[in-house]
């Protein structure tokens, strides 16, 4: 089989999965207690008494369930992913609240994985070379600490000391309130401020596990033949370690990476929460607690979408770097 | 196939003293390996501390859970870990509320099993079309984020009893397990002596039940282990975000209690509950380590 029908193949299986995943939360919404048209077309705000008429019908919710479904599916595709009344002056497009939360959760996702990355291959590659030594054991008792802490009380505990006790750090948000920046040098600083601890909470914690699963797939990597091989020839153990070990040791880094993006979103949900960051993981908790459907719905089906675009690529680089994986 | 299993399999059952004994050298052996880690003992030593402060909740908590006195008393000998903004004594309520997360952790983790064994069972033992259309339903519960999926079912059906929630948690949370099992089961099939079985006439599911299961177990319980401080943080998770029973004192609600006070510096309110799910959690994680080492399998990420 060649990469490219790997490929293909790889991107037809995602086609049922997706259709399963939409069926599923179409009956979840169905299935929860209350008028579902109530629940479809929004229970929150207030509802015009026309545009709940017209929505009926362009939601055939007067219809069987099977065509609602197909219907929902349908305008779903098209990127109709309904209304919001929650917030005030009429009609919110589910699609426009979630657009403008997207750039907030990239932006913590993307700094504290780089960051975590970085740290943990770094100090996992360092402890499994030094296998034994006080960085090593350092190295270990530093990530069993940092993923035995639950995310969100080091949240707290970090708020408590550099916000309430030091007052050095903005205790949330995503910029200071009331104040006028007098060039956008200023606000991109103000705004980094405000990164700096839910960055900071998330790199703890993902790096724990990165760190552990680093150092154990070096170590593992370097009991192989291959590594004796490349030493009995002679080569410099700087050109053992990075070209012939790290580069194995971390195909399976690159599968992990790709395969938690939804856990590492829903972790990081708890997160925005707590340090009111406008993402969508704050998104996701703030119109679940005032259970506005549509926004949850749309919200569910966004993020399962980008799960099996991230779960594809990690599948695709790993078979790109991997060939032996192509002829499974 | 009923007859024939009669007979040949009283002959697989009682095999030669050897077969038991080997089995009981090899729990020795673990039972030695895991008494050296000094990470296991202490595993283990904070898992039975948390399970004794459970079941003797009452008889160690020096105040009830109803009790209100003054509210936010810094901690002292009355109070070893302060009140708060109710007057409740945290100490004793921490105690009750490590009855909640271990609950949470062994049930759901019960769940999970159930349904992932049978699951992966199955799968793993037949292969082909079942094994593909299997893997694909995991597929599908494990695309959505456990987390998620868990504050959306919670809210949704405005669910507050913890028997729900762990429910809920079991039935979202198997996949894995399932696809753990199954691996090994793909791989144990082939070996040898479940060849062996099969031409001795060995039925399917006294071949899984008697001769794969328990070669699969090490990676189960190992996994199992590890599982469960991951329920317990969800719990806790699910009732800091306020869903859940409030009235309960499950250290997430707790945490939540203390998120407000903590500007006025009553810093007690969420250092102590905070550092208790910090500790059980550490327990298992320690306590699974050990375990694996000792069991000698293989480093399982999810």
């Amino acid at each position: 089989m060649t990469i490219r029908t790997y490929i293909i193949r790889r991107i037809l299986v995602i086609i049922p999965v997706f259709l399963l995943i939409s069926l599923i939360i179409f009956m979840m919404i169905h299935l929860a207690p209350g008028d579902p048209t109530r629940v479809l077309i929004g229970t929150r705000g207030k509802v015009p008494q026309e545009y709940f008429e017209k929505r009926i019908k362009d939601l055939g919710l007067d219809q069987p369930i099977f065509v609602q479904y197909f219907l929902w599916l349908s305008s779903l595709l098209r990127g109709d992913l309904g209304v919001s009344f929650v917030r005030g002056g009429g009609a919110t497009p589910v699609i426009q609240l979630i657009g403008e939360r997207v750039p907030y959760t990239l932006e913590l996702m993307v700094f504290a994985e780089i960051i975590s990355v970085i740290v943990a291959v770094v100090l996992g590659v360092i402890a499994a070379v030094k296998h034994y030594s006080i960085i090593d054991a350092l190295a270990s008792l530093g990530a069993l600490i940092g993923y035995s802490t639950p995310n969100f009380w080091l949240a707290i505990m970090l708020v408590l000391f550099f916000s309430v006790q030091l007052r050095l750090l903005p205790a949330g948000g995503t910029q200071s309130l009331g104040v006028t920046f007098s060039s956008p040098l200023q606000y991109i600083g103000d705004h980094l401020r405000h990164l700096i601890l839910p960055v900071s909470v998330l790199v703890l914690v993902w790096t724990a596990y990165l760190l552990r699963m680093t150092r154990s797939s070096m170590l593992e990597v370097l009991g192989q033949d291959y590594i004796t091989t490349a030493r009995a020839k002679g080569l410099k153990e700087r050109a053992v370690i990075y070209k012939h070990a790290l580069r194995n040791a971390l195909l399976p880094i690159i599968t992990y990476e790709g395969y938690s993006v939804g856990y590492l979103f829903a972790g990081a949900a708890v997160i925005e929460y707590i340090f009111d960051w406008q993402g969508l993981g704050n998104f996701m908790v703030t119109y679940s607690v005032i259970r506005d459907y549509p926004s949850i719905m749309g919200l569910a089906m966004i993020i399962a979408i980008m799960v099996l675009l991230a779960n594809l690529i990690a599948d695709i680089a790993y078979a790109i770097a991997d060939p032996r994986i192509r002829y499974d | 196939m009923t007859t024939l299993n009669g007979g040949s399999n009283t002959e697989l059952d009682d095999k030669p003293e050897v077969y038991k004994l080997s089995r009981a050298t090899r729990l020795f052996t673990v039972w030695r390996k895991l008494k050296r880690s000094k990470m296991a003992v202490t595993g283990f030593g904070i898992v039975v501390f948390m399970v004794l402060l459970a079941l003797f909740a009452p008889i160690i908590a020096p105040y009830g859970q109803k009790e209100y006195m003054a509210s936010y008393r810094p901690p002292t000998m009355e109070h070893l870990f302060g009140t708060d903004g109710r007057g409740r004594d945290m100490f004793s309520m921490i105690v009750y509320g490590s009855r909640i997360s271990l609950y949470v952790g062994a049930a759901a983790v019960a769940i999970e099993l159930l349904i992932g064994i049978s699951f992966g069972m199955t799968s793993g033992y037949f292969g082909g079309k079942i094994d593909e259309i299997m893997m694909r339903m995991t597929d599908v519960i494990m695309t959505l984020p456990e987390l998620m999926l868990l504050i959306l079912a919670v809210a949704l059906f405005q669910v507050t009893s913890v028997h729900i929630i762990v429910l809920i948690m079991g039935v979202i949370g198997w996949p894995f397990m399932a696809r753990v099992v199954r691996s090994e089961f793909l791989s144990l099939r082939e070996r040898t002596f479940v060849e062996a079985a099969k031409s001795m006439g060995a039925s399917s599911w006294r071949i899984i039940v008697h001769h794969i299961l328990p070669n699969a177990l090490s990676t189960i319980i190992v996994l199992a282990t590890m599982e469960i401080p991951w329920y317990i943080f969800y719990e806790a998770s699910l009732t800091f975000l306020g869903f859940g029973d409030r009235a309960s004192p499950s250290w997430g609600v707790l945490l939540e209690g203390g998120q407000y006070p903590l500007l006025g510096g009553y810093w007690w309110v969420i250092t102590f509950p905070g550092l208790a799910l910090f500790f059980i959690s550490l327990g298992f994680n320690l306590f699974g380590d050990g375990l694996r080492d000792a069991l000698d399998v293989k480093q399982i990420e999810r």
